[in-house]
């Protein structure tokens, strides 16, 4: 008896090697949940630190901004003018001189032009202002503006009466000069634009993962568009943050995905689907029961109608298409910073910042005939991606408040679209953004 | 680095294609491993399911010591042992002697003919008591001093459930070799 147990167990144990069977469709989508749960922390620290980082840096840069602007302002000399003459003023008539300038008793407005390049150097003296009087402002680069005097205040500044013999005229061209370079509030600081732009989406493969390589190289970008209103608000000369909402539709060709009409007779299934198929942005869960699917020399299709299980030929099936469109649409929220490099009829900014990006619908389709035939939908996308934008914006002013705006941007998700892709998988897109904006 | 050792890699850094590469290479065999634990489908899909989530939270206790295919069968086993015990599905002792005694076995069977998905049609018929047993002494290799902790049974009526359980498997395999040769003849 024990021999003949052994035969059993033999017989068995042998029989039962390596013996597979295919699991059911839909066991993944249980797993899915519980190990997402695990890896989640990990994606929103990597996001929030990014977050914050770009944060400080426009923080930093604004700052930096607004210390450049009053460092200028620090080295400025001022002069009194008569107010009831704008176009011309005394620079020199009432020059109180510290003992230091004994040796220059007489320094003249136009002995101070001719010392461009370096900086006026008198001691401060503050006096009690005259709200009838004017200041003229010169800095060690022979900057000039012109301001009320009530509006300065502080020990930075040296107020040069002058009166008497030395009295050169200074013309009104060049006092406009100064004005347009005066310290003044940016006017028109609201701005509203639309724009829209056909855009190139595809993706970084790295790492030495086979699958998502393999998976990658039948992946094919599709040119899609993105459009929406942006509104800017410049918090200074040369910045301005920009937000809005934007409308983008991005997707992908998969190729080598055969696909077949007509399979509803044969299926005997109580699930959802009858195939997965996976991509590296996510699995394609098919919702049309009369497709049939299949991929030769590839392990991408998960089905219980395999091929050995089923002949697409054999049933006389509609052959459609090999290949299948993958298309995402977005609601995009952007947070922009920009910096004026060229403040000309031809503006051109420097573009950069981050995008919070909603899923709103995604599908799965191919073409028969020019006719959209629908598959399914990608499962397990993310809902909310985030990613960061860098561009060059020209801006060519048609009027004081309008403009015409052209904006190559280039896009990098910082977190992929499906979560299944991981580390390998790195989105990207670039579009040329053109439209127009009203400055108000 | 060999290839399984990227994928688990890639598995505890979270990456979501790794998880899913790792379930679609290994989910058919163990399936098959569930489906022969199990006396019905979905209780084999549950296991299957449980298995996994236990596999990929337990990922970093693996060593890389031994075959990873053989630790993710045991974490499978394990789960299906601690699923029929939660349940109380164990057969009672008493109802052990309630299965009719079956005929003896010919001498001479020849098992040609069977197929790997009868033998596991024929295991999945056997009581759920016997099947453990048989499943953990003759496919495993466990000891029946190592069945009876983990079935919490004495040694002995690990050793008579595994002898019970060869005695119906003989004669099943038997009926079936003979209806295949029927079959096959005709």
């Amino acid at each position: 008896m024990n021999e003949k147990g052994a035969n059993i167990d033999l017989l068995f144990r042998n029989g039962l090697k390596d013996y597979e069977v295919l699991p059911p469709p839909g066991v993944w989508d249980g797993i899915q949940p519980s190990v997402k749960a695990k890896s989640r922390p990990v994606i929103l620290l990597r996001v929030a630190a990014v977050v914050t980082v770009l944060v400080t840096l426009s923080l930093l840069t604004y700052r930096w901004s607004r210390e450049l602007s009053d460092t200028n302002a620090g080295t400025e000399v001022a002069f009194n003018i008569p107010a009831s003459d704008p176009l011309v003023f005394n620079p020199i008539a009432s020059h109180k001189f510290s003992p230091s300038e004994k040796s220059d008793p007489v320094k003249t407005y136009s002995d101070i032009l001719s010392e461009k390049a370096e900086p006026v150097s008198i001691q401060p003296e503050i006096r009690s202002s005259s709200s009838s009087e004017q200041i003229l402002y010169v800095d060690g680069a022979s900057k000039f503006s012109i301001a009320n005097r009530e509006s300065v205040r502080g020990p930075q500044l040296t107020s040069l009466n002058t009166s008497g013999s030395t009295q050169p005229k200074v013309k009104y061209a060049d006092l406009q000069y100064f004005q347009e370079n005066s310290v003044t509030k940016p006017k028109n600081r609201w701005s509203i634009a639309a724009m829209a732009s056909p855009t190139y989406y595809s993706s970084f493969n790295s790492g030495s993962n086979e699958l998502s390589k393999e998976l990658s190289s039948s992946e094919q970008s599709i040119i899609s568009y993105s459009g929406g209103l942006a509104f800017a608000y410049k918090i200074s000369k040369r910045f301005s943050i920009q937000s809005g909402l934007y409308y983008s539709s991005l997707g992908q060709r998969v190729d080598g995905i055969n696909s077949y009409s007509g399979f509803k007779p044969y299926d005997i299934t109580k699930g959802d689907h009858n195939f997965e198929v996976l991509t590296t942005n996510g699995t394609v869960y098919t919702n049309n029961p009369d497709v049939y699917l299949s991929a030769n020399g590839s392990d991408r299709i998960l089905t219980a109608y395999t091929n050995d299980v089923f002949d697409p030929n054999k049933a006389s099936l509609q052959p459609v298409n090999n290949s299948l469109s993958q298309n995402f649409s977005y609601l995009e929220l952007p947070v922009v910073l920009k910096y004026k490099i060229v403040d000309k009829t031809i503006g051109i900014n420097l573009i950069g910042g981050l995008s919070y990006n909603l899923l709103v619908s995604n599908s799965v389709s191919t073409t028969v005939d020019g006719n959209r035939y629908s598959i399914g939908t990608t499962r397990g996308l993310n809902p909310l991606t985030l990613s960061s934008s860098l561009g060059m914006g020209m801006e060519y002013n048609l009027s004081g408040k309008l403009s015409l705006n052209l904006e190559p941007t280039f896009r990098y998700y910082l977190n992929p679209f499906s979560p299944a892709t991981g580390s390998y998988v790195h989105p990207y897109s670039f579009g040329i953004f053109s439209g127009v904006s009203y400055k108000f | 680095m060999s290839e399984i050792k990227k994928i688990i890699k890639g598995c505890l850094a979270g990456n979501r294609r790794d998880q899913e590469l790792l379930y679609r290479r290994h989910a058919s065999k163990l399936y098959a491993v569930c489906l022969q634990y199990s006396g019905n489908d979905e209780e084999a899909r549950d296991i299957l399911q449980e298995g996994f989530i236990k596999i990929f939270e337990n990922l970093d206790n693996y060593k890389h010591e031994g075959s990873f295919e053989g630790w993710m069968r045991r974490i499978t086993v394990n789960t299906a042992l601690e699923k029929f015990r939660s349940r109380h599905n164990l057969y009672r002792v008493d109802d052990i002697d309630m299965i009719q005694e079956p005929d003896p076995e010919p001498d001479n069977q020849d098992y040609a003919g069977l197929e790997a998905n009868d033998l596991l049609e024929i295991i999945r018929e056997l009581p759920t008591k016997y099947r453990m047993v048989f499943n953990l002494y003759a496919i495993e290799g466990y000891s029946h001093k190592e069945i009876s902790k983990m079935v919490n049974i004495s040694e002995g009526t690990s050793k008579s459930n595994l002898s019970r359980a060869r005695v119906i498997l003989q004669r099943r395999v038997g009926s079936y070799t003979g209806i295949k040769k029927k079959v096959a003849n005709e």
